[in-house]
């Protein structure tokens, strides 16, 4: 999972190519892994490994492109290098709007391969630490009880204790213990923290019923 | 009379001395000349005044005698070129052993002796003397000889009439029908008078004179037909000369010793030699240094199987010029037998107009093919420029990491041995790019090799191969192995192969469906070996499966529609065929079929 080494994924049909950014990722002390196919990668990835795709746009079979979309229909997260021998114009733009990290031709010069690559590691770093936030919000939130929900949802809304009784029909005791026990579950000591927290998770954005 | 066949005799022996071979000439000449002896000895019998001078003169009268009926014995076997042998040699025979028994018995042939003369008046008062005594029993000899002599004229002038020309006819009525009704008479009157049965001096002189006349008139016929038939001669020369002059090939007549015998104007044109030095030249001269020794062996070759061709049509055939040069011609070969030899003749054309056009053509096939291929490979340009950025990329990378190992510290040397591999391998892939490129973009001349066509395919496609991915053409191949070598142009054919793999792709462009091109090789029941390129387009309309080759037919909205005219122009160049046919289940399939190598090694 995130603590293991992140690692360069290299798909390209050209085994020579292949053979020579392997081994110039190689000298820049990375970790490489290649396929000579989208279907070979697909069939091999594992989407909670970290890394990053460096990726030929023509290819046999599914194309680089086709492969972008693929990813993005599972929910990866993995940042995608295009390294292509003759890019239009396009072709590029279509890459960059479904979220390419980079997009280089061939031949392509290694400091600026190896700049988009770890470039492209910090952000899945980047985004896969933001992964693990969500994650241990959302397990916070799945510890409160359904009362103590409502009452998250309205102090995200600013309301005040009293308010709060108000609305949800009981003493502002009550509520100050509710309010205690969340805070609590949910590992925050001010409000603010526990507001900001509960923003990321989308808890303020779901429409009341 | 003796002075007229004497005359006419002198005329043939002239005749016989200018042609040896016409021996009727000469036994016509001693014929006329014996009857004008035996004229004059009769005469002189006549004139006799003693018997024992009678005796004496008719004695030595069977001499001319005997000649005259030799010659005409062989006379008429030589001038009716007929009768039986044992006949003219039973005639010659008897009256030889006549003329023998002439001077061995009697006082002659016709007299066991003379006792007296006795005068007798002829008409126009004449006094003659006539013989009386016994006669010589010896005589049936000659008279059966005479009976010999008739038949044999009898034969011969029969199997002559029965040759059914009008001269043979007219030759043995008058010549053969005078001789026997003369020897008939004159020998059945000679024979009354020599029995005694007709008191009357033998005059056979007025008979024989008549045969000589009627010989002579057959004869002179002959000569007239003879000048007659020389001008005609001459007539049809001058038309046979004129006709072989302007004959618009040089014509030369070849004796079996290899010399010429004639040549006409066309052949001092062609050769640079004059007539006169054409003619008793070997004709050996007229052929290059280097191939004579081998052709004084196809002449005599020849010679045996002696049949009308043609030679030149397939092979080269060269001639040399009186200047040295060499010049490629088309030759006939007739036989012409002839009493003085074989002759040859040999009929000759200067192709060297023909092949200049030919090479012409040629050259401009070859230009028109260089531009459509310089048209083919701009539009592949994408894809050759990615065919070069693949091993270019792969070799920076290669370097760059090899750059990067040795800044390690320490260096790693243990990757740089299969780091530099790689690159000289990566080197050596672009440079073949460039190699081939180079050579399909160069203009040259059509250049003949065994090839595999297998190697022209993959080279092929290779080349076009980043452009079918693009297009999201799936290519596959089906080479059948250890096919013939065929012999072509690696280039014209590879261009050939490019133009029809782009075509297929073109025809599935506007397909969804899975775009599939098969490229196959295969030898063909005919002993040839065929590519065909499969794709599983929209089909071409069978109206259309031979329009495609003409020029300027195109479906697409660029291009000049040449591609397909110009690869049919390559491959029947090569002697094989290009053309399209439709799938069972989809699409259309172009064929191109082409003859394998049979030339040995490299030409």
């Amino acid at each position: 999972m995130s603590e293991s080494f992140p690692t360069v994924y290299v798909v390209d049909d050209d085994p020579d190519v292949v053979k020579g950014i392997e081994r110039l990722l190689q000298s820049a002390g990375l970790e490489v892994a290649t396929f000579q196919s989208c279907e070979q990668f697909l069939e091999h990835h594992d989407q909670n490994a970290p890394g990053c795709l460096v990726l030929d746009l023509a290819l046999p079979g599914l194309t680089g492109l086709q492969l972008q979309r693929a990813l993005e229909h599972q929910g990866s997260v993995l940042p995608i290098v295009f390294l292509t021998g003759r890019g239009d114009i396009a072709t590029s733009v279509q890459a960059m709007k479904h979220g390419a990290a980079d997009f280089l031709t061939k031949p392509v010069d290694d400091a600026e391969l190896i700049a988009a690559i770890h470039k492209a590691l910090a952000t899945d770093a980047a985004r896969r630490r933001a992964r693990g936030e969500q994650a241990r919000v959302a397990k916070c939130l799945a510890a409160l009880t359904e009362r103590e929900r409502q009452v998250l949802e309205q102090i995200v809304a600013g309301r005040l204790n009293k308010q709060i009784a108000t609305e949800l029909g009981t003493a502002v005791k009550t509520i100050k213990f509710h309010r205690a026990n969340l805070m609590r579950k949910m590992g925050v000591r001010v409000v603010a923290e526990l507001v900001r927290m509960a923003e990321r998770a989308g808890v303020g954005s779901t429409p009341r019923t | 009379m003796a002075a007229a066949s004497l005359t006419l005799g002198v005329i043939h022996l002239i005749v016989w001395v200018k042609q040896r071979l016409q021996y009727a000439h000469l036994l016509f000449f001693t014929l006329a000349i014996s009857a004008a002896v035996f004229g004059a000895f009769e005469l002189a019998m006549m004139q006799e005044q003693s018997p024992a001078g009678y005796a004496a003169t008719a004695r030595w009268s069977h001499v001319p005698l005997a000649i005259l009926i030799l010659s005409i014995v062989w006379f008429v076997y030589f001038y009716f070129d007929a009768g039986r042998l044992w006949l003219a040699y039973a005639a010659c025979s008897l009256r030889l052993l006549a003329l023998g028994l002439n001077f061995a018995t009697g006082v002659n042939i016709n007299s066991h002796d003379v006792s007296s003369l006795d005068p007798v008046t002829l008409w126009g008062g004449v006094v003659v003397s006539v013989p009386v005594g016994a006669p010589n029993p010896w005589v049936l000899v000659a008279q059966i000889g005479n009976c010999f002599l008739i038949a044999f004229v009898i034969d011969a002038s029969i199997t002559l009439w029965r040759r059914g020309t009008s001269e043979a006819h007219r030759r043995a009525a008058l010549v053969g029908g005078s001789l026997v009704l003369c020897i008939a008479v004159v020998g059945a009157f000679a024979a009354s008078v020599d029995w005694g049965r007709v008191h009357a001096p033998t005059i056979v002189m007025p008979g024989i004179f008549l045969v000589v006349l009627a010989m002579g008139y057959e004869l002179g016929w002959d000569l007239i037909a003879a000048a007659q038939l020389a001008a005609q001669l001459r007539v049809n020369e001058q038309r046979l000369r004129a006709v072989v002059e302007s004959v618009p090939s040089a014509i030369l007549l070849v004796d079996d010793k290899g010399m010429i015998t004639l040549a006409n104007a066309q052949a001092e044109t062609v050769f640079g030699y004059q007539r006169a030095e054409l003619i008793a030249m070997p004709v050996e001269m007229l052929i290059p240094e280097r191939l004579r020794t081998s052709h004084a062996g196809f002449r005599q070759a020849y010679a045996k199987d002696a049949r009308a061709r043609t030679m030149g049509t397939g092979a080269e055939l060269f001639a040399r010029r009186k200047d040295g040069a060499e010049i490629p011609v088309e030759a006939g070969l007739s036989p012409m037998p002839t009493v003085a030899g074989s002759l040859v003749l040999v009929s000759l054309i200067d192709v060297t107009r023909r092949r200049q056009i030919e090479l012409a053509t040629a050259r401009q096939r070859d230009e028109l093919a260089h531009l459509s291929r310089v048209a083919t490979l701009g539009e592949l340009a994408g894809s050759l420029a990615h065919e070069l950025n693949q091993p270019l990329t792969a070799i920076l990378s290669n370097a760059q990491a090899a750059q990067r190992f040795l800044a390690h510290s320490p260096p790693r040397f243990d990757k740089l041995a299969e780091i530099l591999t790689d690159i000289v391998n990566n080197d050596r892939r672009a440079g073949a790019v460039i190699h081939r490129l180079r050579s399909l973009l160069r203009k040259e001349e059509t250049q003949r090799h065994p090839l595999d066509i297998n190697d022209v395919v993959e080279e092929a496609l290779r080349l076009i191969r980043s452009d079918l991915l693009n297009r999201r053409v799936l290519i596959s191949t089906d080479l059948a192995e250890a096919l013939p070598a065929v012999s072509g142009d690696r280039n014209q054919l590879q261009q050939v192969l490019l133009n029809v793999v782009m075509n297929g792709c073109d025809a599935m462009d506007d397909r969804e469906v899975q775009r599939h091109l098969l490229v196959r090789t295969r030898a063909t029941g005919r002993g040839n070996v065929e590519v065909a390129v499969v794709d599983s387009g929209a089909g071409i309309p069978s109206a259309d499966l031979e329009r495609i080759f003409e020029p300027f037919v195109t479906t697409k909205s660029q291009g000049l529609g040449l591609g397909l005219t110009i690869c049919r122009s390559i491959v029947e160049a090569h002697g094989g065929c290009l053309w399209a046919t439709n799938n069972v289940d989809r699409g259309a399939t172009l064929h191109c079929e082409l003859p394998i190598n049979r030339t040995n090694g490299d030409e």
